[in-house]
């Protein structure tokens, strides 16, 4: 996740946004996003995604061993999620406000 | 949101997409390669398509993987950065192949200002090259330093004490072929004496293993060191001027080449007595398929070296 490519379909912020509620496996990471925001993830792009969030130890595996190896959150990441929310909440909260300007001023011109 | 199939569109379980993970690069592979394919194999067991759509994401990830290499960033960039020096030494080779074949090509086409050109520039393209490769392992040198401080010189113990050998080999061996080419004629010299001309290319292919050795201890070395972000930065830069240079060196070959063989093909050959009538000098396509090559391999290096030090410095910035 980047400030420079904060989008509401970065796999990154995806998988950060899963597993803010909780430890989950790649299967379930894909069933989750999927159910979340109505996107599906390759399984390239989604393992491609972890081990970048995993590089950057925002994220880390609850279990080293197995094959079906669930992640969970780090508090680096929980701050990285928190501060990319927040620039997406200023750029909705900044689109609305121009769009209500625009709106009343259209009304107040009719 | 996609609805879930029912039981009778399920598919039946088949390896088929799992096989691509052969192409991501081999640690990568060790990381994460069991997990991905878990998660194939569930994505199949659940009956989800796993047909072209996921066999090019798989694709196409490997590729971003092989791009990228693996690793930390810093130690990507190093990686990147050793790549480059891989490819300048298989340029090397190549550069010296033309050298070697043509020498003398001026004493047949003396008047060719645009063939000169192209040469001159070649020549003075590979000076400055070489003097940023001789920049950028001066300002390693310090880290070098550090890692033989810190014990490190068992790690890179091998490497140099076999390229010292060769080398000690190549010196001893060029002294032998010099006195030898004293004792005989300029036809001798240039292929009529057939002992010559083995004992010349044994030399030719030792000097190419010392030159492949060297290269061994410097990428070795990178991947031993810890260098700070203003080595990095250095480094990568210095990996993209190098790959820029070869892609300019390998067009001017090819512009010269191209020259040369329409005006005297012979003189691709030195006008010598083995002189090739025609411009497709088995020697020179040789050597132009290794410059080709090393300018891909160099690019490949260059890039990997400026993500990953890009991503090194969004990470350092962030925190």
């Amino acid at each position: 996740v980047s400030s420079t490519r904060a989008r509401s379909n970065d796999p990154p912020l995806l998988i950060l946004t899963s597993l803010a509620s909780g430890e989950k496996h790649g299967y379930a990471l894909l069933q989750d996003i999927e159910q979340f925001a109505g996107v599906v993830l390759g399984p390239g792009t989604l393992y491609g995604a972890i081990a970048r969030l995993e590089e950057r130890r925002l994220i880390e595996p609850v279990d080293e061993s197995g094959r079906r190896r669930p992640y969970r959150l780090t508090a680096a990441g929980a701050r990285e999620l928190s501060d990319t929310l927040a620039e997406l909440r200023m750029i909705t909260d900044e689109g609305g406000r121009r769009l209500a300007a625009r709106t009343s001023f259209a009304g107040g011109g009719a | 949101v996609s609805s879930r199939p029912s039981r009778r569109q399920r598919r039946r379980v088949t390896p088929g997409p799992s096989t691509l993970l052969a192409l991501y690069p081999p640690a990568w592979r060790r990381r994460y390669g069991d997990e991905l394919d878990a998660l194939i194999l569930d994505i199949q067991a659940d009956g989800r398509d796993t047909g072209w759509r996921v066999r090019a994401d798989l694709v196409r990830s490997a590729a971003r993987e092989r791009l990228r290499g693996g690793g930390d960033p810093s130690r990507r960039v190093r990686g990147g950065s050793s790549l480059v020096l891989w490819a300048w030494a298989l340029f090397a080779l190549g550069g010296a192949i033309v050298a070697k074949t043509s020498e003398h090509w001026q004493r047949t086409l003396p008047a060719d200002s645009a063939a000169s050109a192209a040469f001159s520039g070649l020549v003075v393209i590979s000076v400055a090259v070489a003097a940023v490769i001789t920049g950028g392992i001066t300002v390693t040198l310090p880290a070098i330093w550090r890692l033989l401080r810190a014990g490190g010189w068992p790690r890179i113990r091998a490497r140099v004490l076999c390229a010292t050998a060769l080398t000690v080999t190549v010196v001893a061996a060029t002294a032998g072929l010099v006195a030898w080419a004293g004792r005989l004629s300029p036809a001798g010299r240039n292929g009529h004496d057939h002992l010559y001309v083995a004992a010349f290319l044994c030399w030719a292919a030792l000097s190419a293993t010392c030159l492949l050795a060297w290269t061994a201890v410097g990428a070795r070395t990178a991947t031993e060191i810890r260098c700070g972000r203003a080595v990095l930065r250095t480094h990568t830069c210095i990996a993209g001027m190098v790959a820029i240079a070869m892609a300019a060196m390998t067009a001017a070959t090819l512009a010269w080449w191209t020259i040369v063989g329409n005006r005297a093909p012979g003189a691709l050959t030195g006008g010598s007595a083995l002189a090739h009538p025609s411009a497709l000098v088995p020697q020179l396509m040789f050597a132009a398929a290794l410059m080709v090559l090393a300018t891909a391999i160099a690019a490949v290096g260059a890039i990997r070296a400026e993500r990953a030090f890009t991503e090194l410095s969004r990470f350092v910035t962030r925190g």
